[in-house]
Formats: structure tokens, C-alpha cells, sequence
């Protein structure tokens, strides 16, 4: 169980993906290694239709109004505003590693989250409108396929025990 | 320590878990009328066939044992004495505390309409059990009347249409869902609920309720005598706080029960979380002054950021919402902005580089920085852009620990 210590101590060592936003040049590297990883027709970079619009990046490179590129992804944050408001229990908050996790089999398609979030990360899915489009840190790959295809070093990870 | 929580839904089990992670020795019980956990906003969906009852369960099935809780269920709460720091049980068992949450919710409310609350075939829709009985009796039934367009009133007509059931809303406001949105969003509704067979009298309340021998509903006249028949009536028509155990001039009232920014109430070691508190009834609020409750009630001081209720977010047929603050411009020192394409609509209200107000449908994408400037009255006057296209890269800022905050 979590105590509060830890979970006091959890905040300092979260891994999160970390963001050098100068280094951004909005190449878009990192969402198609998103919608890679994510495509459930396979994870090659040759798998990834890009005229189907089932495949979604869960981050996005937003604009400025400087016309510079932003990045945009989950902070898996420390008080989780998609979590106090998630009604179904699908979005929750793993006190050990930090995850914010989706569970899109108990959504109930709300959407409260997205109304909720207040760095704008999350959408409902462009197709069905369903479940919502949010990062899971890859699962359990050992590095995040946004970052390890982040050409400029913009994109890198702190914390957890890649730190 | 010794804590009681009255109430087992947002509120009562975000303080539990809380309250757990806070003070692993502690004594914890839970006392709730209900005998399960389940979302509340969820109940149309069990009804619709969506959900089976077992999938409304938000906290996960072993919550009590994995947060190593005390759970009475289906159990009311007779009477709070605070004087003793007690609380006496329907069963007659009376409960110590050393620090008392009152997270008991709301019930509905049935206005006293004639025969409305005397007939049979009456549901509201706010329990578990309402949504059973109603989902037993829609097998018996082809005409139903939904009393109320606010947004338990369309969850309602929701889970019926399923049924392949008639349905009638009558709503005293000019639209429905008047509450969260202005006419147009709210015709985009209706058009879609129409399609769907549903009939809508708007701008008018009801007269009375007729009974058959056996005091079955039969129909409903409208005020302006129109008759409709009807064999069930969902009284979606608001919900009162759950405060009769409460004794007189103990805990300070408003409508519900006083809370200040740290959940307490004017008496010492109890607090308040959720909708029988005076706030904005809604799921957030409610989590987060049960999360709040617990640090205060383990001796950590935190206070309540955020208490923005004007907040709403609507799924139905397919067609999402999300209303922000004002709906309308109260007057014309306001600016409204419209946008309009394809099947989206979007409105936003300002006044002097603040936005007051949003409605967005159709495309919500990324629309939570719109919640933040809203309840945070972000001025935006210095941003050169046009009002639909901010976001947070305008704002953007990270922290050390990798999260984000706004630099304004």
C-alpha cells in the first residue's frame, strides 16, 4: 500500500517523458512512432496506414502564437484533474510507477476527461467517438516510441529507473 | 484514529481511499444506504443494456478489503449526535468517531404535483434500485413520460429508447437541457432524440397526473390541458441533500450542508464532501472535496482549489457537448464568437480579454484549456490569435518534475 511518504517520494522519481521545447522543429517524428506503436494491424513504421484514420497519435505538436512548435503530451500528472473526474473508473492513477492508465473497456464514453484536462492532451477518437485518445507510456516497452524516434533530443526521459 | 464516513459513492470513496494512503493504522468505516458501489452517472447505460450492474462498480470489486476498510452497507444513518461524536444507526447500533465525514448525497426530489407522488408507476431516476424497477417495469409499458430536460432527464430518455419505448419529455424550460445549453446546441438534440420517436413539449409544466382503479399512472395533463397518456413517469426534477439525520442548529445549512475550503463544517471533526454539501452537485467536485476532507481530517492542511461547477459534458447519439460557464451573454457589454461548420458549433463568451462562457459541439478536442482560462479568468487579450484557436502551447511551461503549469 501506498503511504504517503512514498507516494510523497513517488513524485520526485516519477519517470515521466521529459520536454527540451526549443529542440522542437514539429518534424512529427513522435506521433507517427505513436500511431506506430499503437496500430493494431502491426508496429512497423511500414504497417502505419496514414490514410486511416483509426490511427491516432496520442501526443500532438501544438502552435504558439509565435507559429512554434509545442509539444503536447500526457504528464501522467501528479493530481490527475482525468482521474478525480473519470465516473466509471477508467482512468486511474498508479501510485507505485506514476502511470495515469485508461481502461477503455470501462469508459463510458463522457468524456468528462477531456473537459477536464487542462494541458488539452486528450480527445475522444476521431472514428468511433468512443474511447479517448491517451498516452500509456507504451505499456511496458522499455522506452517510449516517441522518444526513442525524437531526432533532436527534445523529446528524452526522466526519473523511475531510467533516470 | 477512528474515522467514519457516511456515504459510499464519489465523495464517501475518495475520502476512504484517501484516507488510507494517508494513515495506514487508522480505523475506517464506511456506512452507506447503498448496498453496492456504482456510478450514479452511469445508470442509463445499465439501463440501456449497456452496462450490466456489476460494470457501474467505479472503485474496483475488492475496494473495501484492498484499502482494509469497514463497510456497512444498506444501512441509514438515524441520527448524528455531535455533542457525544456519535452516530446512531437505523439498526439502533450507534458508532463512535474521532473524525466524522458526511458524504451522504441527495435524493430526488418530486414536486408536489397532483397524484404525482401518489400514483404508482412513478420512478426517479437517482438509485440503483430506481434504475432496476424502472428497467422491470419499461417490459409492462409503451408510453413513458420524462418529467424534467436536465441531464438526468435525457440520461432517462436515453436508457428508454433502447426499450423501444414511446417517449414524451416535458420540460418547463424553453429547451431542453436549459441548464448547460442555448437554444441552438440544444435543437441539435432535439432534432436527433426526434428522429429517434421521442416527443418533446418545451415551455410548459405539468397540471396533474391521472390514476387508473388501482392507482397506476394513466396520463398527464399539461397546464395548457392537453392530455397525454403515459403508463410511467421519470421525475427528473432535481434532488434535495440527505440531511434528515442531521440535528437541528448543530451543522451549519444552506440548501446543503456548509463546508469551507477545507471540507469542514462549523462543528469540530466533521466534514462535508459531495452533493449534500451546499456545492455544485457534481462527480469532480465531489472526489475532490472527499480527497481534500481526508488530508484535513488526518491533520495535513489542504484547501479546495477548485470549486467550478459550471461544467458539463454530454454524450448523446453520438453527438458530444461540453458547456463551460455562461451559456449566454448576460448583456451586450459581452462579445459572443461563433463558429460554425459542418455538424460543429462553437461558442465562446468574453468580456474585456476574459472569457466567460464556451459551448462546444461536435469537435471537443484538447477543449480542457478552455475549462482552465474559464475557471481560472485567464486574461487572453495579449494572445494574437483567433479566440478557437488557443491552446495550451500559448500558455506552456514545464515544471521541474516534468509537469505543466501556465505562465500567464
Amino acid at each position: 500500500m501506498m503511504g504517503k511518504e512514498k507516494a510523497d517520494k513517488g513524485d520526485d522519481i516519477m519517470r515521466r517523458i521529459m520536454i527540451q521545447r526549443d529542440l522542437c522543429m514539429g518534424c512529427l517524428n513522435c506521433g507517427l512512432a505513436c500511431m506506430a506503436e499503437h496500430n493494431e494491424k502491426g508496429k512497423s513504421i511500414y504497417d502505419l496506414d496514414l490514410e486511416d484514420l483509426k490511427n491516432e497519435s496520442r501526443n500532438h505538436i501544438g502552435l504558439d502564437k509565435e507559429r512554434r512548435p509545442v509539444p503536447i503530451f500526457c504528464r501522467h500528472c501528479d493530481e490527475p484533474e482525468c482521474v478525480y473526474t473519470c465516473m466509471s473508473g477508467a482512468m486511474t492513477k498508479d501510485n507505485e510507477t506514476g502511470k495515469v492508465a485508461y481502461d477503455e473497456n470501462k469508459c463510458a464514453s463522457c468524456f468528462m476527461c477531456v473537459m477536464a484536462c487542462s494541458y488539452g492532451v486528450l480527445k475522444p477518437d476521431d472514428v468511433g467517438k468512443k474511447v479517448v485518445v491517451k498516452c500509456d507510456m507504451c505499456m511496458d516497452r522499455e522506452m517510449p516510441r516517441c522518444v526513442e524516434n525524437c531526432p533532436t533530443g527534445c523529446l528524452y526521459i526522466e526519473g523511475g529507473n531510467q533516470a | 484514529m477512528k474515522y467514519l464516513i457516511l456515504g459510499a459513492s464519489a465523495a464517501g470513496i475518495s475520502c476512504g481511499k484517501t484516507l488510507r494512503e494517508l494513515d495506514p493504522n487508522g480505523e475506517i468505516t464506511v456506512v452507506s444506504a447503498d448496498n453496492r458501489i456504482y456510478s450514479r452517472c452511469m445508470l442509463h447505460h445499465m439501463m440501456g443494456g449497456e452496462k450490466s450492474v456489476e460494470e457501474l462498480n467505479f472503485a474496483g470489486d475488492d475496494f473495501f478489503s484492498r484499502y482494509n476498510i469497514s463497510w456497512i452497507k444498506e444501512t441509514r444513518v438515524q441520527k448524528l449526535k455531535v455533542g457525544e461524536k456519535t452516530v446512531q444507526l437505523e439498526n439502533g447500533n450507534i458508532l463512535s468517531y474521532d473524525k466524522l465525514l458526511i458524504a451522504t448525497g441527495a435524493h430526488a426530489f418530486i414536486p408536489p404535483i397532483s397524484n404525482l407522488r401518489e400514483g404508482k408507476g412513478v420512478y426517479p431516476l437517482r438509485n440503483l434500485e430506481d434504475a432496476l424497477a424502472i428497467t422491470e417495469r419499461v417490459k409492462k409499458v409503451k408510453d413513458v413520460l420524462v418529467l424534467g430536460a436536465g441531464l438526468v432527464g435525457i440520461d432517462a430518455v436515453m436508457g428508454l429508447i433502447k426499450h423501444g419505448l414511446h417517449v414524451t419529455v416535458v420540460e418547463v424550460g424553453d429547451r431542453i437541457l436549459p441548464m448547460q445549453l442555448d437554444k441552438l446546441a440544444a435543437s441539435n438534440y432535439e432534432k436527433l432524440l426526434k428522429m429517434k420517436g421521442v416527443t418533446f413539449y418545451t415551455g410548459i409544466g405539468l397540471q396533474e397526473v391521472e390514476l387508473d382503479e388501482e392507482n397506476w399512472v394513466k396520463a398527464v395533463k399539461l397546464q395548457e390541458g392537453r392530455r397525454i397518456n403515459c403508463e410511467m413517469i421519470i421525475a427528473a426534477t432535481g434532488i434535495r441533500p440527505n440531511i434528515d439525520f442531521i440535528e437541528k442548529d448543530t451543522i451549519k445549512m444552506d440548501r446543503g450542508i456548509l463546508i469551507n475550503d477545507r471540507c469542514m463544517t462549523n462543528v469540530k471533526d466533521v466534514y462535508g464532501a459531495g452533493d449534500v454539501c451546499s456545492t455544485s452537485p457534481i462527480w469532480p467536485i465531489a472526489v475532490k472535496q472527499g480527497t481534500v476532507a481526508a488530508y484535513n481530517m488526518t491533520g495535513t492542511e489542504k484547501r479546495l482549489e477548485d470549486s467550478f461547477g459550471l461544467k458539463n459534458s454530454l454524450n448523446f447519439l453520438e453527438l458530444q457537448t461540453v458547456s463551460l460557464g455562461l451559456t449566454e451573454a448576460p448583456d451586450d457589454s459581452f462579445t459572443v464568437m461563433l463558429q460554425h461548420y459542418k455538424n460543429n458549433y462553437k461558442k465562446v463568451i468574453c468580456k474585456d480579454g476574459v472569457i466567460y462562457g464556451a459551448i462546444l459541439q461536435g469537435d471537443i478536442s484538447y477543449c480542457g484549456v478552455l475549462t482552465y482560462l474559464i475557471k481560472n479568468k485567464i486574461n487572453i487579450s495579449h494572445i494574437d490569435k483567433d479566440i478557437f484557436d488557443i491552446e495550451y502551447s500559448d500558455f506552456f511551461k514545464m515544471k521541474e518534475n516534468g509537469e505543466y503549469e501556465y505562465t500567464v
